[in-house]
């Protein structure tokens, strides 16, 4: 359902135990190219955003799940 | 896992990129808590040789004398180096900031929406705060309290902040060369009010130069540069005068009781500046933050270059190698960045030393 999407990625960054700030910080490593407010507009759902950009966020969670001794929860967006 | 929601200052600073030029977006207050981290993300960008920098103050809604400083000693270091700063659709109440304190010529501003009238002059006694402890930064700070003392004092044509370094009184911070003149005659005559109010720790108000009889030596230096009342308030550290706050005015009886009331908040402010400078900590988290947007920056290069060469190797498009190596990092839960920089030092290793050019 659409409406499942909405905040679910900011879920998943409150389960991985990252500020805002830290996410940003990560995507951004990642090559990530939006700045934070756009993040957090992405996370909350009041912006789309591109499949690349939504890849590397949830690359940006997945790894932080793995260096907690998780698996990859975050789903990637077909490509 | 919920850990408890964590902000201690409502900041927050990021970086993206327009082509070649760097966009730094900063949101909510920047002060003297503040100001070091927008500072360390400056530095860094210079340093890693971005010289078109943007910076997008839409979501700041507060600005104190610490942020002017950082971007004060930004542009002044684009210039030198070729680069440009450009501040993007400010609030107006920040924007005008820029305006009365002269970055508006320093700096080229895109703004926004229009103007409100008379909002910013009750929080501009607000851009002022602390900073931390570099003499160059805290010079910056009282530059910008004279800047705002000669434009929000009626009467005043100009001030100057003296301060005791080395045993000695020297001005430093002055609207301009008279007022700096001004300053110095004082400190060569050895009186003044700018040498009462420093060493007494109170004030001294010269309403009239022509009926001065206090300072028979400097009064004549004042009156031929056309200065004709002087208002100098004492900066107290611990309650120890430092300094003195100095304004000075072309006409006589030029300072209503309001305005000295003003004046003495102005030198308050600056005391507290001062005072603050003297403990300041935070460059240690500084520097932290400075290192972290450092590798930031680098591991995004790394991983540019890792898509290059995938790009060129496989025939890939952009998106299509990031994703190549994206899927790869998932697969073996081998971080990204590790799996670019294997990529980049391998392409290395296997490339012919300069054989090739």
């Amino acid at each position: 359902m659409y409406e499942d999407t909405v905040g679910v990625l900011d879920q998943f960054r409150r389960d991985a135990a990252l500020s805002h700030g830290e996410l940003w910080l990560r995507y951004f490593e990642l090559g990530g190219m939006s700045t934070g407010f756009q993040l957090e507009a992405y996370l909350y759902g009041a912006l789309l955003p591109s499949q690349h950009d939504h890849n590397v966020i949830a690359h940006a969670l997945n790894e932080r799940f793995s260096e907690l001794g998780g698996n990859h929860p975050v789903p990637y967006e077909d490509d | 896992m919920h850990p408890p929601e964590q902000p201690l200052t409502d900041f927050f600073i990021s970086a993206s990129f327009e082509g070649d030029v760097a966009v730094l977006a900063l949101a909510g207050e920047v002060d003297i808590v503040t100001s070091p981290e927008f500072s360390a993300f400056f530095d860094t960008l210079l340093a890693r040789g971005h010289y078109s920098v943007v910076l997008d103050l839409a979501g700041l809604y507060f600005m104190d004398a610490s942020g002017l400083a950082v971007i004060a000693d930004g542009a002044a270091r684009l210039e030198r180096v070729g680069g440009t700063l450009v501040i993007r659709t400010p609030t107006p109440m920040i924007e005008e900031v820029l305006r009365i304190t002269g970055f508006t010529r320093l700096v080229r501003v895109e703004v926004g929406p229009e103007v409100g009238p008379k909002e910013w002059v009750r929080s501009g006694l607000r851009q002022f705060s602390a900073l931390r402890s570099e003499d160059e930064v805290l010079d910056g700070a009282l530059r910008m309290a004279v800047s705002l003392a000669s434009a929000l004092v009626g009467g005043a044509d100009g001030a100057s902040v003296s301060l005791r370094r080395h045993g000695r009184l020297s001005t430093v911070a002055a609207s301009d060369r008279t007022i700096a003149s001004m300053d110095a005659s004082q400190y060569e005559t050895g009186e003044g009010p700018c040498i009462d109010a420093s060493v007494e720790g109170r004030w001294f108000h010269a309403e009239i130069l022509g009926s001065e009889t206090r300072w028979p030596a400097f009064t004549p230096q004042a009156r031929a540069l056309g200065i004709n009342a002087i208002l100098s308030s004492p900066l107290l550290v611990e309650d120890r005068p430092v300094g003195a706050l100095n304004i000075y005015s072309l006409s006589a009886s030029a300072f209503s009781p309001e305005d000295r009331e003003l004046a003495a908040t102005f030198a308050a402010e600056a005391s507290a500046i001062l005072a603050d400078a003297a403990t300041s900590e935070g460059d240690e988290a500084r520097g932290q933050l400075t290192i972290r947007f450092q590798g930031a920056l680098r591991a995004r290069e790394v991983i540019a270059q890792a898509q290059g060469v995938l790009m060129e190797r496989e025939g890939l498009a952009e998106e299509e190698a990031y994703s190549a190596l994206r899927r790869f990092s998932q697969g073996n839960g081998t971080p990204l960045q590790e799996r670019a920089l294997d990529i980049v030092t391998s392409t290395r290793r296997a490339r012919p030393g300069g054989a090739d050019v």
